[in-house]
């Protein structure tokens, strides 16, 4: 009899999907955490009056109440609902670029088709057209493809996923210039590339058009009491089915036997033996650091040459001492930048010596008062960074470049949005060392490997080379809140299933 | 691969499978990678640092600076007015108390930490007493937001200090005369005798060294010798020596007494919430004397905690809970004691628990029952979940 059915080792989205799945399905589970509270990313911190929310900036699939989406039928199979309350978004986000454009998108398909045909008059009869197929797309990357996959034959590929055979692979800038010419037009439709943290040029399309049209049909949403709420809910359905966890207590050794997983040792030297491990770690420091032979994991490590470090963010937590309204804002997610060319944006992302390019200003307020006192405003400042950029900062000289950093990134919001520096009662800076230090991640990579057309998974062959060791999070698929916790309950999903078929 | 794969079909797939060929040509299987960044995080954040009690300075009758030499060299660095947490064994009880650090954060080899003992306290006269140069002992990394921020604080600082609240303005005071801040700093110094005033040499000397320093000391019981300024820190004493409060920033740290009173003055003289920056200070003295604290239970009530799967023991509602199981062989991780870092987070499973304004609970740790165990009052018998 082995102490547990599976242990999950963190608990980030992915890990608290799987367990609370393992559990729930019946498994006995534990789940082991390093630091002292569940979520990794989906955190929050409170700085005296206020509550800040770490990551989470639109939360997408959930769909409407009416019109439920995947994500809310994954969070029913975890038994999280009525544990968790939401505040829709009525807007895509803002795109602002002084002197060049200032527009809102809403959070419709139809909405947004009628905002830009007004704004370009020019290209409007090609919105729709594209529109349609970010629609499409979405349909056929998520169901049509998978299931033509399944029965081995191209023909059926070719004829039943016609847009993602033709568009799913190709680069977004490729796809944006085939169908529009205004490059102010491109950057709009663009806008969310910083969500996946390469330029547009590098990124897939099918993973640009299927987020715009997600967001657009299924609203984007707001979590009360932040992305925190979700993983505090989910660890109390692991922990009603009857789970274990531990926090405080990191895996040290994934221990093997003949090939095939069958212990963990904890940072504490305690052993818990099992069959299944499911680790919400990095793979890099799974194959590389938890397994304890690491030679099991040759063919991952030949993949990992293929693969390039993700991004990292440098995050400003802001509590302004007035409402969204004194600032003049009237949408949570303000895209700001002094420049439509998201490449020479995504440039400064690589070093410290100039200054951002772009930003994202994030106002949780906006349609929430909750998560600050009356009258006041929690914000999130954020630019895409690499953990790389920090490798030559010395200790000494952490606090004053990220103080330095902090300011440029303030006067780049300012160019839009003018008090922000004015209003500031409480600010916390977070770089990619910070990532580094609570999401024990490589570069302090917000969403695992960098995700360009190379990572899609359509391209990517899966290599799972220890028996029982499963990997879940953004380091084995799509980065982001959505897609991690749908790996999660994923992995928990097919490891009850094997495991009934076994027992059956 | 000798047969097509069937992806192909998909327009780029071919071509992204040969760029993944030339990527791994040039790429890495980042064996290393984990070993180098989380040396790199340890060194500005490590989880506890070994330390060596390298020196004893004797400050006042009741107070000792504690120089504490890192074992492994160089320290992380600090910003002035910072804490860490000190973790000791006290009669075989191991527990930890948070210290702000005294020394300029310019001087890397060492931190000090200066204690003052508190009567009928559990770790101070330990500290201040007991305590042998050459002892080892252990810390948390340098933590906290109590420090002059540049972005937003200013260039006009007051900073309100009571006893050895003394400990990070004078670490301030170092901090900017060693890089030549633009920025004024007043301290208003309140001691209750003359020979309670701790650093009076040095912050002679720094106010005799420095234009930027400004320096008020109050002393609450003078003899009869004492020529200075005496009486508390209030409105009458502010307005004559501060004046217009009007775009200075305060900061305010001191016994949790002096804390409160002096929060209050400051809100009525126009400081805002943007402004006061108030260094937390323990567990509140008296949690029964709190709004929302049970009628009928008092301090001494005895209160039986179940700790989930792990045994019980006794205590009492006026102990915190962190206090508690620490005493009953409890490990619980923790750094502030002040309710505010978090890192004590328990979940409350049955019982009722007090959580004082301290407490700064994150709004769904609220819903689903955790607690900041450092603040946190058991009024019944409780079960918790470490």
């Amino acid at each position: 009899m082995k102490d547990y059915d599976a242990i999950v080792i963190g608990a980030g989205n992915a890990g608290l999907s799987a367990a609370a799945t393992l559990q729930r399905g019946g498994m006995r589970t534990l789940l082991m955490e390093r630091h002292n509270i569940p979520g990794g990313c989906a955190t929050s911190f409170v700085r005296g009056d206020y509550e800040f929310e770490v990551a989470l900036h639109q939360l997408s699939g959930l769909g409407t109440e009416d019109q439920p989406a995947i994500l809310r039928h994954v969070f029913d199979s975890m038994g999280i609902s009525d544990k968790v309350d939401y505040v829709e978004e009525h807007h895509l986000y803002r795109y602002a670029v002084p002197g060049v454009i200032d527009i809102t998108l809403p959070a419709s398909v139809k909405g947004i088709i009628s905002v830009l045909s007004e704004a370009f008059p020019a290209e409007a009869d090609k919105l729709k057209p594209f529109l349609d197929l970010c629609e499409v797309l979405t349909l056929e990357a998520y169901m049509a493809y998978p299931r033509a996959k399944a029965t081995g034959d191209p023909e059926v590929i070719k004829k039943n996923c016609r847009n993602f055979v033709k568009y799913g692979l190709r680069n977004a800038k490729d796809v944006l210039d085939e169908f529009f010419d205004d490059p102010v037009l491109k950057g709009v439709l663009g806008g969310y590339w910083g969500y996946m943290g390469l330029p547009l040029k590098e990124l897939p399309f099918s993973d640009l058009g299927v987020m715009l049209y997600a967001y657009a049909a299924m609203k984007p949403w707001h979590v009360v009491g932040g992305s925190q709420a979700l993983s505090n809910a989910l660890l109390d359905s692991f922990l009603e089915a009857g789970g274990d966890v531990r926090f405080n207590c990191g895996a040290e050794q994934i221990t093997t036997d003949n090939g095939a997983v069958a212990a963990v040792r904890t940072e504490h030297g305690e052993i818990f033996t099992t069959n299944q491990v499911v680790s919400n770690a990095s793979s890099i420091l799974t194959y590389n650091q938890l397994l304890d032979r690491p030679e099991l994991a040759g063919d991952v490590r030949e993949d990992f040459k293929s693969r390039r470090m993700g991004v990292s963010g440098f995050v400003l937590y802001l509590g302004l001492d007035c409402t969204p309204e004194d600032l003049g804002i009237e949408v949570a997610t303000n895209f700001i930048a002094n420049t439509i060319d998201d490449e020479a944006q995504h440039a400064e992302a690589l070093t410290l010596d100039g200054a951002p390019k772009g930003c994202l200003f994030t106002c949780y307020t906006v349609g929430d008062e909750t998560l600050a006192p009356k009258g006041k405003s929690v914000v999130a400042l954020m630019c895409l960074q690499y953990g790389s950029a920090w490798d030559n900062v010395k200790p000494e000289d952490y606090a004053a470049t990220k103080f330095a950093y902090a300011e440029k990134l303030i006067d780049l919001a300012e160019t839009v949005i003018p008090s922000v520096r004015a209003h500031i009662e409480e600010i916390e800076v977070a770089t990619p060392m910070t990532m580094m230090r609570y999401l024990n991640t490589p570069g302090g990579a917000i969403y695992g490997f960098s995700q360009g057309i190379a990572e899609h998974g359509a391209v990517r062959d899966r290599v799972r080379p220890v028996h029982g060791l499963h990997l879940a999070g953004s380091w084995s698929g799509m980065g982001g809140f959505q897609p991690t916790y749908q790996a999660g309950a994923s992995v928990g999903g097919s490891i009850l299933r094997k495991q009934n078929k076994k027992a059956g | 691969m000798t047969l097509k794969d069937i992806r192909s079909v998909i327009d780029g797939f071919d071509a992204t499978r040969a760029q993944m060929e030339d990527l791994a040509e040039t790429g890495q299987d980042f064996a290393n990678e984990g070993a180098r960044f989380q040396t790199r995080v340890a060194s500005l954040h490590p989880k506890r640092l070994a330390l060596t009690v390298s020196e004893l300075v004797e400050e006042t009758a009741t107070t000792r600076t504690l120089r504490l030499t890192g074992d492994a060299g160089t320290l992380p660095p600090f910003l002035a007015g910072q804490y860490v947490n000190l973790f000791v064994t006290v009669d075989g009880v191991e527990t930890a108390r948070p210290f702000a650090i005294s020394s300029a954060p310019q001087e890397c080899g060492h931190y000090d930490l200066t204690v003052r003992k508190i009567p009928g306290g559990f770790v101070s006269p330990w500290l201040v007493e007991g305590l042998q140069v050459g002892a080892k002992v252990s810390s948390s990394g340098p933590m906290g937001s109590f420090y002059v921020n540049p972005i937003h604080h200013g260039d006009d600082l007051v900073f309100l200090a009571g006893g050895s609240g003394v400990a990070p303005a004078i670490s301030m005071i170092r901090d900017i005369a060693a890089r030549r801040l633009p920025v004024k700093f007043h301290l208003i110094y309140g001691s209750r005798q003359t020979d309670d005033v701790i650093f009076q040499r040095e912050l002679s000397e720094l106010d005799a060294a420095c234009d930027f320093l400004t320096l008020t000391q109050v002393i609450s019981e003078p003899n009869d010798t004492y020529q200075g300024r005496s009486g508390f820190i209030d409105a009458a004493l502010m307005s004559e020596v501060c004046g217009e409060m009007t775009g200075k920033t305060v900061y305010l740290c001191g016994p949790p007494a002096m804390n409160a009173v002096c929060a209050k003055m400051l809100k009525d003289i126009g400081v805002t919430d943007k402004r006061l920056h108030i260094e937390a200070n323990g567990p509140p003295v008296d949690p029964t004397a709190r709004a929302g604290w049970p009628t009928g239970i008092g301090a001494d009530q005895k209160i039986t905690v179940t700790v989930n799967g792990r045994g019980s023991f006794e205590t009492t509602a006026g102990e915190p809970l962190l206090n508690a199981l620490e005493k009953a062989g409890y490990q619980v991780e923790n750094a502030c004691r002040s309710g505010e870092c978090s890192l004590c987070r328990i979940k409350v499973l049955s019982g009722d628990v007090f959580n004082p304004s301290e407490a700064k609970l994150r709004q769904s740790d609220r819903r689903f029952g955790w607690v900041h165990s450092c603040v946190a009052y058991a009024t019944s018998d409780v079960e918790i979940l470490l």
